[in-house]
């Protein structure tokens, strides 16, 4: 039983998600920024108005999709929050059974005059040794100015405790371009993050250091830069570069985003792809080099189901022969109402295309959005 | 020059061509192999410190590594096996990782560096 607990608890978190964005929706929707949805410009947390709308739109059943149902609030004052579970079946050589809880967080947004000052916080499982204290944290808080606040376009400038700008930044974040290409859960730094968000282009650029409190999985000091060009109103190409400095290690990771609309079939292609170099600077030290790369193919499917079907790829050294991980993941979103999504997900696992174990997992996801 | 050339083979392949010549020393099957893998953040981490294991530093794996005698010793050694190696190659839902299995390859230089007298412990 205990060994069945532990099993659910390393499944749930690793299948975890921190309510990141959608961006399945963008392209197809006239929103080909994360700033068309989020309040943030990187995308993820509290929607804005037209966030909203696009949930009520993308929804089977009608409903209000303001937050709590569009409790009234004052002007100034954005909140948002997410609640996750997650029940299923994972190694698939014997489809052991897991059920956990995966995130109960809530957002809120205090803005005036072109600043504000954002706080996600929430509930983790116990942290740093079991301290109960540790249960409670903030993933983010940070004070943020943007040039054109009514727009969605513009200058961004924010500083505290956030997640460095880097890749496509899916919602699914066990893609291996996120979990091995320098995006993984909880990897929030302290740091002074510069946006531009524009029509035809933007970039990000942040310097950070690691959290000298609280444990995290981002244990270096560096910088993240990401640009996006648009071509067209259908598609996007992308370049980023992230380097990390830690005691024992350092980390540069180097890639490539892609995007390509295809109205015709309503089919939504992003492709991502890294390069990241790991130097141990540990005892003797070591570098070696990998490689990792998504492709993710989005189809909605009317009555607010949004299938995806993905292909990674994960070289782990590219030293050693037969040494890489492929995997096939399908998802299927079911937008109940503009704030309940039921999610199925699914993946195949193949080392070294079937010379080792498989792995994989098939798990039945609730999300609550606030 | 000729390392460039087996980088561009290896990167247009995605995969390299050499036997693996990695180091067996505490530092790299940490931070190369445990990590990335037991070692995620939500799991047997210094964050989250599943079950008393933190795998994602050095000095972390060094404390979980250097208990060889209590029950959840990993290198406590039962049936002429480590207690890591063993849960790494079980079947029947007793599997670790559960979800993402380790390579052949890199369950190799673990019990290469094991065998090694556990350079670095």
């Amino acid at each position: 039983m205990i060994r069945i607990v532990i099993i659910a608890l390393a499944i749930a978190m690793a299948t975890a998600s921190v309510a990141h964005a959608y961006p399945q929706y963008q392209l197809s929707h006239g929103d080909a920024t994360c700033t068309g949805c989020h309040v943030s410009p990187d995308g993820g947390g509290i929607l804005n108005e037209n966030g909203q709308n696009v949930a009520e739109q993308t929804a089977w059943k009608d409903g209000n999709g303001g937050w709590m149902y569009g409790m009234t609030k004052p002007s100034w004052l954005a909140l948002g929050g997410d609640v996750r579970g997650a029940a299923g079946f994972v190694d698939p050589g014997t489809a052991s059974a897991a059920a956990y809880p995966m995130q109960l967080e809530v957002a809120a947004s205090v803005h005036a005059h072109g600043f504000s000052l954002h706080a996600l916080g929430g509930l983790r499982s116990p942290q740093d040794g079991g301290s109960a204290l540790h249960v409670l944290w903030s993933r983010e808080h940070y004070v943020m100015w943007q040039s054109n606040p009514d727009e969605t376009y513009g200058f961004y400038v924010r500083a505290g405790r956030l997640m460095p700008t880097f890749g496509l930044r899916l919602a699914e974040h066990i893609n291996y371009t996120q979990k091995y290409g320098g995006y993984p859960l909880y990897a929030e730094a302290y740091g002074l993050s510069t946006s531009y968000v524009g029509h035809a282009f933007e970039v990000h650029a942040t310097g950070f250091v690691h959290d000298p409190i609280a444990t995290s999985a981002e244990k270096g000091d560096g910088g993240a830069v990401y640009a996006e060009v648009r071509l067209g109103d259908h598609a996007a190409i992308g370049a980023d570069a992230k380097y990390t400095s830690a005691p024992e290690q350092k980390h540069t990771y180097a890639g490539l985003t892609g995007k390509l609309y295809l109205p015709g079939p309503d089919l939504l292609f992003q492709a991502e792809a890294e390069i990241i170099e790991q130097h141990v600077t540990a005892g003797a030290g070591d570098k070696t080099t990998q490689l990792a790369g998504y492709l993710l193919a989005s189809k909605p499917l009317g009555g607010g189901l949004l299938l995806d079907v993905g292909l990674g790829h994960y070289t782990e050294d590219t030293r050693v022969k037969d040494l890489y991980r492929d995997c096939a993941d399908a998802n299927l979103h079911w937008f109940v109402t503009p704030h309940v999504e039921g999610l199925l997900t699914a993946r195949v696992e193949l080392l070294d295309l079937g010379g080792s174990p498989t792995g994989g997992y098939l798990l039945a996801q609730f999300h609550y959005r606030l | 020059m000729r390392r460039s050339i087996a980088l561009a083979v290896a990167l247009a392949s995605g995969c390299g061509t050499a036997p693996d010549d990695r180091p067996a020393t505490l530092e790299v099957i940490t931070l190369e192999i445990l990590a990335p893998t037991c070692g995620q953040v939500q799991c047997h981490s210094s964050t989250t410190n599943l079950r008393g294991y933190a795998l994602d530093t050095v000095a972390g794996a060094r404390a979980a590594l250097a208990d060889k005698t209590s029950q959840d010793g990993l290198l406590k050694v039962s049936n002429g096996k480590t207690k890591l190696i063993e849960v790494i190659e079980a079947t029947g839902g007793k599997r670790m990782p559960p979800d993402v299995p380790l390579a052949d390859e890199d369950i190799a230089l673990l019990q290469k560096w094991i065998d090694g007298g556990e350079l670095g412990l």
